[in-house]
């Protein structure tokens, strides 16, 4: 016994200076909505890379598998594990007042990164978002497709609507910019939307749905989807109909390798890039900085950038 | 004639209390939902369902609608397969869905090509030497990930005597972990041409039926498929009768593994990626398709025919609600519904026939 107690004093002897200088890391908790989604995955590996680069910052991120509580408890834990700033990618962006009240109760710098909380603007002074506009990026690709149909000489055109997970702000987003575009004066032609249904950001569902709409016999001329998965999903389903690809017109947003890959085949007409390694960065340098007290931007917006398949070639390496 | 309704078993059903077999209600209930939507079709929205009503196109029925209304349930039916002798058996299996995915991720990565459009495969989950591989590896991968699965369970449900709901349970959550372990969440996609026919075109679908016939008749006619139904209705019966039920119930939990992973295949190769989420939810679709068919969740009864009426009865819900632009929600609901329906006619029928009506 006496040997037991002997040996435990010598390891926490051991062990004290070095928890002493890791006092001075700053720590970040990172609570992800998912860990297996595409898109927020290589915004995580941004982060993390960022991280490593950066001497003295530890990471620990946290996957919240798409639940809105364990996300709470989560930051919760964080709090309470004493980290010097939290990261959040909300799993819900209606559900973030919680989230924000717990982290100002708490007395810590919270950041949401790539998806827009709903108390964007009532967010307390060192808390921040960093994210690309996603007003801008279903109207890069709508003005985009209306590009192609007016060069392919139409007046007016039959589009289908595929949404995302209608419970992220971002579908909604992205759908309500269709409709703006369609309204407003910068669409060369006159588009009417024959459904708008949600295929939940998923290839499957949405090879699934087309190949629905495609049994409902109705000429189209166009697809407008909220993400490119989805995009995938819908020509795979317009490739098994025996569609013409050339004449195909589908858009998507993320520009991710297999949309690109589609892309330089001549399948996927438009696509968004949306930086994601860009957005881990920016969140991480924004919580580093509130962190250590500075102040910093509310909202950080990296900007989102069309991809055609004119300028292709430049997004390869980026996703 | 004293007959004892309880523990009649699926295999026959007791002749003097009703003249026609179960699955034949849920027949019938799958035509008269065919038929509501036509009627709804007809009325408001001047358009047809089942039949083709454009000039241009000579056939009798819309015959794209037939198809897809069977190829969107076919992966999950897959699945459903494994799940109804699972529950026949007595037990229940949660993992199917979480198999699935890790199945494809490991799968997958056997069966990428390495160069894509001249460029290497971005999404390569191996190294390079990896890739190009002969299709027979992928399917040999998935079919392993599958009995190890399967193994694990049924070893964890026959020997430790842990609930089956508890020891899938776990199988759940730590298989969807791996999913995200292989390649960190990334994707995986462009796979070598031969694995993109296992579910290219109608495959799923010749998969899907060919397996339902051979699982009706394994069911039915052979020891393998008794012992199923004697172990769900009365397990203490049939160990004193001399049934390994610990090795059957080995057995069961395997070969509804293995469905699940090639299941997987199927999947990932109709969608020519593989992707950490895939499968989430496909457990509860695989096991309210069974219910819905007239599998007891108490064990005993049940049949692979029901299965496939309920598996058709969900694709013609989906399929209905596209037809009729409705959204996603109000599919969810209904299929909430009809699974809760099923259920309670399921115990009306049961207790009716324990009155000796």
């Amino acid at each position: 016994m006496k040997k037991l107690l002997l040996a435990a004093v010598a390891v926490m002897a051991l062990t004290a200076p070095t928890l002493s200088t890791q006092a001075q890391a700053a720590k970040i908790g990172v609570s992800m909505a998912k860990f297996d989604d595409n898109f927020l995955t290589v915004l995580r590996n941004g982060m993390i890379a960022q991280a490593k680069g950066m001497s003295g910052v530890e990471l620990q991120v946290e996957d919240a598998g798409n639940d809105v509580a364990k996300q709470l408890d989560q930051i919760k834990n964080f709090i309470a594990s004493g980290v010097d700033a939290i990261i959040v990618n909300p799993v819900d962006t209606s559900a973030t007042q919680a989230m924000s009240d717990a982290a100002a109760a708490g007395k810590k710098p919270l950041v949401y990164v790539n998806r827009q909380p709903i108390n964007i603007d009532t967010l307390p002074a060192n808390q921040a978002f960093v994210a690309s506009n996603e007003a801008d990026s279903g109207t890069l690709e709508t003005k985009e497709i209306c590009k192609i149909l007016k060069a392919a000489g139409k007046k007016d055109a039959n589009i289908y609507v595929m949404e995302g997970e209608l419970s992220n702000q971002a579908a909604v987003q992205r759908t309500k910019d269709i409709h703006e575009v369609m309204a407003g004066p910068d669409c060369g032609v006159k588009l009417n939307i024959i459904a708008e249904q949600t295929a939940n950001w998923s290839r499957d569902e949405a090879q699934n749905l087309m190949t629905n709409w495609i049994s409902a016999g109705k000429p189209f001329d166009a697809v407008i989807a909220n993400n490119d998965e989805m995009a995938i999903g819908i020509l795979q389903a317009m490739k098994a109909a025996k569609m013409d690809m050339k004449t195909a017109i589908v858009g998507g947003v993320d520009a991710t390798q297999d949309a690109l890959a589609s892309m330089a085949a001549g399948d996927l007409k438009a696509t968004v890039f949306q930086n994601a390694a860009g957005q881990g960065a920016g969140a991480l340098d924004a919580a580093l900085k509130l962190a250590k007290g500075e102040k910093v931007e509310r909202k950080v917006y990296i900007p989102f950038e069309l991809v055609t398949p004119a300028n292709l070639a430049n997004y390869q390496k980026k996703n | 004639m004293a007959k004892s309704v309880e523990g009649v078993g699926g295999l026959t059903y007791d002749k003097s209390k009703r003249s026609w077999p179960p699955e034949l209600n849920v027949f019938a209930a799958l035509v008269l939902i065919v038929l509501a939507f036509e009627l709804i079709g007809r009325f408001f929205l001047n358009d047809s369902f089942l039949f083709n009503l454009r000039p241009d196109v000579p056939t009798f029925f819309n015959e794209l609608r037939l198809q897809i209304i069977i190829l969107q349930v076919a992966i999950t039916g897959i699945i459903a397969i494994g799940v109804t002798q699972v529950i026949i058996s007595g037990g229940i299996d949660l993992s199917s869905g979480s198999v699935v995915g890790a199945t494809a991720m490991i799968a997958m990565a056997f069966a990428q090509i390495g160069v894509v459009n001249g460029n290497p495969n971005p999404t390569l989950a191996l190294t390079p030497a990896y890739a190009d591989l002969p299709v027979i590896v992928p399917i040999a991968v998935a079919l392993a990930c599958g009995l190890v699965a399967g193994l694990i369970n049924g070893s964890l449900i026959a020997f430790t005597k842990i609930p089956p709901f508890i020891a899938t349970l776990g199988m759940m959550v730590s298989a969807r972990g791996v999913s995200k372990w292989l390649t960190k969440g990334k994707p995986e996609s462009f796979p070598t041409e031969p694995y993109t026919f296992i579910g290219g075109g109608f495959m799923p679908v010749v998969i899907f039926i060919a397996l339902a016939i051979l699982f009706q008749l394994i069911l039915t006619y052979t020891k393998y498929g008794k012992y199923c139904y004697a172990i769900g209705s009365n397990e203490e019966a049939a160990r004193i009768s001399g049934i390994k039920v610990e090795n059957h119930k080995m057995l069961v939990y395997t070969i509804a593994a293995m469905l699940a992973a090639l299941s997987a295949l199927v999947l990932s190769s109709k969608n020519l990626t593989a992707q950490a989420g895939m499968g989430v939810g496909y457990e509860l679709d695989a096991i309210a398709m069974a219910v819905i068919g007239g599998v007891s969740l108490s064990g005993g009864r049940g049949s692979i025919i029901g299965t496939v009426l309920g598996a058709l009865i969900f694709g013609v819900i989906i399929s209905g609600f596209t037809f009729m632009r409705l959204d996603a929600y109000y599919q969810e609901m209904v299929k909430g519904v009809i699974i809760v329906a099923a259920v309670v006619l399921d115990q009306y029928r049961q207790r009716s026939g324990a009155r000796g009506k």
